[in-house]
């Protein structure tokens, strides 16, 4: 598997392709939790497009993983 | 006690104290240095949306930017929650910060972008905090300076005459670019800075503190500062100095001036003349300059110094390559030439060095008081532009910059 980590002061996401589904995925690990995301084509085109706006939204501490709401704590 | 600077600062000589006294010290951070413009790096170290450096001002630890829209920023590195260090990494690249200890995270331009678990706040967007910014930036040929004062002299009137030989760097690329890309060496000098400004066109030294280098490289250097060179050390104005070795530059043959000849860059020559066509000729035989621009930023034909004060004893040389942007066969002697010049064991730094040193601890010496700064004020003349110059070994350049100091010392306090 090849693997890229992608690492700042503020992150480290192992970055690889899987090809264990029926289709391509991207895989993203972040090194710091051992948290994983699978992404796909059509969820990678997305962020592409997406407006910097919804990534920023993202990118708040709050928005999911330091939620203090209990319907968004799915982090770790 | 309020200081006298007047009593401190005369025409031809200059106190002792000035070097080592820390109230002095202390009053020239408010006067000087968070109040003029100071210069923090170039834009071509953050090229790329999203690119950072941490970079210094005095005390003040800055973080340049460049956000997604190409504007470059200078924010101060302190978390607006609890003063934390938001970057630690010299440079990276991030289109936001998070603070390591409890998580506000901000946008590049400083702008607060979220925090943890926000309720304890009332929620999302409940803050008006961000990262600070430094008070005016601007550019000069791709030169970021920095002015913490609101308000004051533009960077165009603060450059004044030194702007042009930054345009004469400049112009040395084909692409008119010059680029800071090859990395800073940090160089601590246990001196005061103004120690290492006033040497930086002091012609006087080169002889006697650099001649093993020149004996044994059989550089040309040394002649340049002779008393019998035809080069003259100018008051640009404003606490800027040159040493114009052009009179001597032009009596050579083009690229005499970086010590090589047009045989050796053959592509860079041919791409100058095909750009600037008899005008080439000019450019290539008059060089780069050798400029002090107050208070920190020094241009050694081939080598830039930007120059930080830590402590009234105390200061940080950076010290990188010029990058001639679209001139990659000059760009490699540049570098070998600069790091054999500055780099961790260039010769001609070492030396300086060692010279900068030995000057702060004699300072402290009680007697005499002075430090003189005559040399060839008796010869002293002004040129066809209004620039006060002087021979190439006279301290016409010491004295401008001492005169201009006084009157930020002295002047109203912003």
């Amino acid at each position: 598997m090849n693997q890229w980590i992608i690492a700042s002061e503020f992150a480290e996401v192992a970055v690889s392709l899987d090809l264990d589904a029926n289709g391509p995925r991207l895989r993203l690990e972040d090194l710091r939790s051992g948290h994983v995301r699978h992404l796909d084509a059509l969820e990678l085109e997305s962020i592409a497009w997406a407006p910097d706006e919804r990534l920023r939204e993202l990118i708040d501490p709050s928005a999911g993983r330091w939620s203090d709401r209990a319907d968004d704590a799915d982090g770790a | 006690m309020t200081v006298q600077y007047s009593e401190l600062i005369q025409p031809e000589r200059v106190h002792g104290s000035l070097y080592t006294d820390q109230d002095i010290f202390a009053e020239e951070l408010q006067r000087i240095w968070y109040r003029t413009w100071v210069c923090v790096g170039h834009v071509s170290e953050v090229a790329r949306p999203g690119d950072y450096v941490r970079k210094k001002v005095a005390s003040q630890d800055v973080i340049m930017t460049r956000s997604k829209d190409g504007e470059v920023s200078l924010l101060l590195n302190r978390c607006a929650h609890r003063g934390n260090l938001v970057c630690e990494d010299q440079r990276g690249n991030s289109s936001t910060f998070r603070c390591p200890y409890h998580g506000w995270t901000y946008r590049n331009t400083g702008e607060m972008l979220g925090y943890p678990y926000n309720q304890g706040y009332g929620g999302k967007g409940k803050l008006s905090l961000g990262l600070g910014r430094v008070p005016r930036v601007d550019t000069y040929q791709g030169f970021v300076f920095a002015s913490f004062a609101a308000d004051g002299p533009s960077l165009k009137e603060h450059l004044g005459a030194a702007a042009g030989e930054l345009d004469r760097l400049a112009r040395l690329s084909p692409e008119g670019e010059i680029e800071l890309t090859a990395g800073w060496l940090q160089h601590r000098a246990k001196a005061n800075w103004k120690l290492l400004v006033e040497n930086e066109t002091d012609g006087y030294h080169p002889q006697f503190v650099h001649g093993s280098v020149f004996s044994v490289t059989g550089s040309h250097i040394g002649t340049l500062y002779s008393d019998k060179s035809t080069a003259v050390t100018r008051d640009l104005g404003g606490g800027h100095s040159e040493n114009d070795l052009r009179p001597e530059f032009r009596k050579m043959e083009p690229m005499n001036w970086f010590g090589t000849s047009e045989a050796r860059v053959p592509d860079y020559v041919a791409k100058m003349r095909a750009l600037h066509g008899e005008q080439a000729e000019e450019i290539l035989i008059e060089g780069a300059p050798h400029v002090m621009v107050f208070p920190n930023l020094f241009v050694a034909e081939i080598s830039v110094f930007m120059i930080n004060p830590v402590a009234v004893d105390e200061t940080v040389q950076n010290v990188t390559a010029v990058q001639l942007k679209g001139a990659p066969e000059m760009n490699r002697r540049l570098l070998s030439q600069c790091i054999g010049s500055v780099g961790p064991a260039g010769m001609l730094l070492a030396d300086d060095s060692e010279m900068y040193e030995r000057n702060q601890r004699g300072v402290t010496a009680r007697v005499p008081e002075w430090l003189d700064i005559r040399r060839g004020a008796h010869r002293e003349r002004v040129d066809e532009n209004g620039f006060r110059i002087g021979a190439a070994n006279d301290e016409t350049g010491m004295r401008g910059f001492w005169s201009h100091y006084r009157s930020l010392m002295e002047g109203e306090a912003q």
